[in-house]
């Protein structure tokens, strides 16, 4: 069996040093969906924050209740003990009533020192979405003009689209060959996470290097389906792999919830807002929960999976309130499921762990 | 439906049902004249139009029971702008109303826990989990509510009323129309996203229409949107005659009484019901009664009521002398009615219900309380941090310092839930509200 294949793989925070060495701008982009295209045409490197996990949180303690998801109260922890000093801008795209909140909180009160740049995604699901989204990229390319005091041709915009359509392209890749791939599940989230805040042609190296590895044997192992936003704390995944389980697709707002479709139109805009909006079922793109629920049966169909292990954060609406409807579904077609809820901040939980141990015994 | 069917029907709704209501309703009317009905005696009696108010909102519940025999049922969101749905012909009921109904009645946590053991998390609002127990267990304090037709809800609340309402969609298979209003961040919305209200409201008529089986008469929808400005108006009227000393109506009032408002906008009876209210405010100033016996301090509250504990919070207050005068909550429901233009209904909709407090930044609603400080000659501040809506809640953290920092007013952060009588801690609570008057005293 060789699963050691990873090459090394930098820190966020060092990829943000080395492109503001080399005289770039860094954004700090906060969950969930973003036009990265935009961002790159400008120069600026994107880097996602999630959390980070396992923070001391007190330090948001002076602007949010307690009753705030730990992603957003470590985001906002983080910012104020100086975390996101490397960072040049925010980006805070509108997912749920925390990070709304988050997004009024540092532009009315907190003040950071960097411009902090709000974007509103559609909930509905018709023509209209598209074109209020396309409208509001372009609002949002406005700012990245005032900040970046320079504004990319039209040609490079759409340069800049086709190649992260191309770099989705290999995700996409990745995500499918990933049971041939030589890496552990926690291995495999590590790659396709570097895409959070690798600049695109380091993370088009890193994964063209891996996609021309020959298939690896893999030991046997349990599959399962992944759902929730993050997988933070990522121990949850270190417990899989030490389990006797492989998670062969995911429901995850971080990583298979975003592998967008390339755009149709030759309209830089209208063509960055066709991809965010054909990405898979979103609960906070106002998907409905039946798109979701088929999607999740697909999604197991296809890869296998035995089980679906729902990982979500405490106190996010966006996923609770799916979660029965979902369960449920998915038990009317003979796909059983648990579901887990944690904090970033928590220390692994051995609870949890035995859950996870006794469902995966029960679908194996 | 038998003959025999409708005349029950008809006997139920139309004549025994109100009839009933209508004697109840004298009975309030009675009890009000002859005291108070408060434990404490520093708080005045009810308005007498209380009690009509409360036979308008147990009859349109009444009404509710039946309206699955004879009307398209639409379920909708408080900020929904539902004169489209008036103007089709559409019995509306509001999950968020009947959520509070089920507070006030002290039945929310028992119709929590029926979404709870369903697998709904204790972390999720108070309004849907009562709401969902009591579709999933069919009791509710109301009788009966009505199946819906339609289910429309306007994100301008909160984005709970979106992951609710799809539930809701997924659960009993009705179409679900969202009119998704952007959040503002700034001083006023972009254009392209009242452009973007503006037509999801027009792409939604079809929907609507096939649903409602008729067409949407313009002429109707011009005449709803009048009625709504007026009876938001005349509310507002209402509400502002408190910046008066003494106060004449207290916020634990308003909490009831703004019912019609939110539930009958667009009806010529929530105008005439809001019209007599403002006359016999004014009657009450003329009279010298306040709300509050020796009104010594004025306060603002901030976020949802308690619902279970209103009574009780009107009490603890009143026996100090202390009345509720102002609320950034009530006040939501009249401050938008000028940007209401029945000519323009689509164009005005998409503007009206873009701006609701709930939808604007956490920046702007301190701007407000500072705006009804001033108003309202307020002494001190009641921010409710309601565990179950993030959207008033967050922010209030900040908005208690700048307060107390930078406009010399006290504020104190009352941690609770609107519905869920779990997360009040009754002692606690008491002394530090206790501790806080107190405080306005010295």
């Amino acid at each position: 069996m060789i699963l050691d294949g990873l090459p090394s793989i930098p820190r966020r925070l060092d990829v943000a040093r080395a492109h503001h060495e080399r005289g770039g701008l860094v954004a700090a982009v906060l969950p969930i969906h973003y036009p990265r295209a935009l961002l790159r045409a400008f120069g600026i490197l994107p880097i996602e924050v999630w959390g980070p996990p396992n923070i001391d949180a007190t330090r948001a303690a002076s602007h949010l209740q307690p009753y705030v998801c730990s992603i957003v109260r470590n985001t906002l922890a983080f910012l104020e003990s100086g975390g996101l000093q490397v960072a040049d801008l925010l980006i805070v795209p509108h997912a749920c009533d925390s990070l709304q909140g988050l997004g009024s909180v540092l532009l009315d009160f907190v003040h950071p020192r960097q411009p902090v740049l709000p974007l509103y995604l559609p909930r509905t699901q018709g023509a209209e979405a598209a074109v209020f989204l396309a409208e509001e990229l372009r609002a949002l390319h406005r700012r990245l003009v005032e900040v970046a005091r320079r504004a990319p041709l039209e040609a490079d915009l759409l340069q800049s689209i086709l190649d992260e359509e191309a770099a989705d392209a290999l995700l996409r890749r990745l995500f499918e060959r990933r049971l041939t791939l030589p890496l552990t599940t926690f291995d495999f989230y590590r790659l396709v996470r570097a895409r959070e805040f690798l600049p695109l042609s380091a993370f088009v190296e890193l994964a063209q290097a891996m996609l021309v590895l020959p298939p690896a044997e893999r030991r046997p192992h349990t599959p399962i389906l992944l759902s929730g936003i993050v997988p933070e704390p990522m121990e949850i995944l270190r417990a899989v792999d030490e389990l006797g389980a492989s998670v062969v697709a995911d429901d995850l707002a971080c990583c298979g919830r975003r592998l967008y479709p390339e755009g149709m139109s030759r309209e830089p805009f209208a063509r960055m807002a066709e991809s965010l909006l054909g990405a898979p079922p979103d609960p906070t793109r106002g998907s409905p929960i039946q798109d979701r629920l088929d999607h999740l049966i697909g999604l197991a169909q296809t890869t296998g999976a035995r089980g679906v292990v729902f990982h979500d954060v405490k106190f996010c609406e966006p996923e609770l309130f799916d979660l029965p409807s979902l369960r449920s579904g998915l038990r009317d077609a003979g796909l059983p499921s648990i579901a887990v809820e944690v904090d970033l901040n928590d220390p692994p939980s051995h609870q949890a762990r035995t859950r996870l141990e006794a469902f995966l015994e029960m679908i194996a | 439906m038998t003959a025999l069917d409708v005349l029950r029907v008809y006997a139920s709704s139309r004549l025994i049902g109100p009839a009933a209501l209508r004697v109840q309703r004298w009975g309030n009317e009675w009890r009000a004249r002859a005291g108070s009905g408060w434990a404490s005696d520093y708080l005045a009696p009810p308005l007498r139009v209380a009690a009509r108010g409360k036979e308008m909102v147990a009859r349109h519940w009444l009404e509710g029971r039946y309206a699955n025999r004879n009307r398209k049922v639409a379920w909708v969101t408080s900020g929904a702008p539902v004169e489209l749905l008036h103007a089709l012909g559409f019995f509306t009921v509001y999950p968020e109303n009947h959520g509070a109904i089920c507070g006030a009645a002290r039945v929310a946590v028992d119709l929590s826990c029926e979404a709870e053991n369903a697998g709904y998390s204790r972390d999720l609002c108070s309004y849907a989990r009562t709401d969902l127990g009591s579709l999933f267990s069919g009791r509710t304090p109301v009788g009966r509510l009505p199946k819906p037709d339609l289910l429309f809800a306007c994100t301008n609340i909160c984005q709970t009323v979106l992951f609710w309402y799809r539930v809701l969609a997924h659960h009993l298979r009705v179409p679900l129309v969202l009119i998704d209003t952007p959040f503002i961040y700034f001083e006023t919305a972009p254009e392209h996203a009242v452009e973007y209200v503006r037509r999801q409201l027009e792409a939604s008529i079809p929907s609507v229409e096939r649903v409602a089986g008729r067409s949407l008469d313009t002429g109707r929808l011009k005449e709803t949107g009048r009625l709504s400005r007026e009876a938001s108006q005349l509310w507002m009227e209402i509400m502002e005659r408190n910046d008066g000393r003494p106060a004449p109506i207290s916020v634990v009032d308003q909490f009831t009484l703004m019912a019609p408002v939110v539930e009958m906008r667009g009806e010529p009876a929530t105008v005439n019901f809001y019209a007599a209210m403002l006359k016999e405010v004014d009657g009450r100033i003329a009279a010298g009664v306040s709300a509050v016996q020796h009104e010594k301090h004025r306060l603002l509250w901030d976020n949802l009521p308690i619902w279970y504990r209103l009574r009780d919070v009107a009490e603890m207050l009143g026996a100090e002398g202390a009345a509720l005068v102002a609320s950034t909550y009530t006040n939501a429901w009249g401050e938008l009615a000028d940007l209401i233009d029945p000519d323009q209904p689509f164009e005005s909709m998409a503007r009206t219900y873009l701006y609701p407090i709930l939808n604007r930044g956490a920046g702007h609603k301190l701007a407000t309380m500072r705006r009804m400080i001033e108003q309202y000659s307020i002494d001190g501040v009641l921010l409710h941090s309601d565990r179950s809506c993030k959207p008033y809640s967050i922010g209030q953290l900040d908005q208690r310092d700048r307060l107390a920092r930078e406009s010399s007013v006290p504020a104190l952060l009352l941690e609770a839930d609107h519905n869920d009588s779990r997360c009040y801690a009754e002692g606690q609570i008491a002394n530090r509200v206790a501790a806080f008057i107190e405080t306005l005293e010295r």
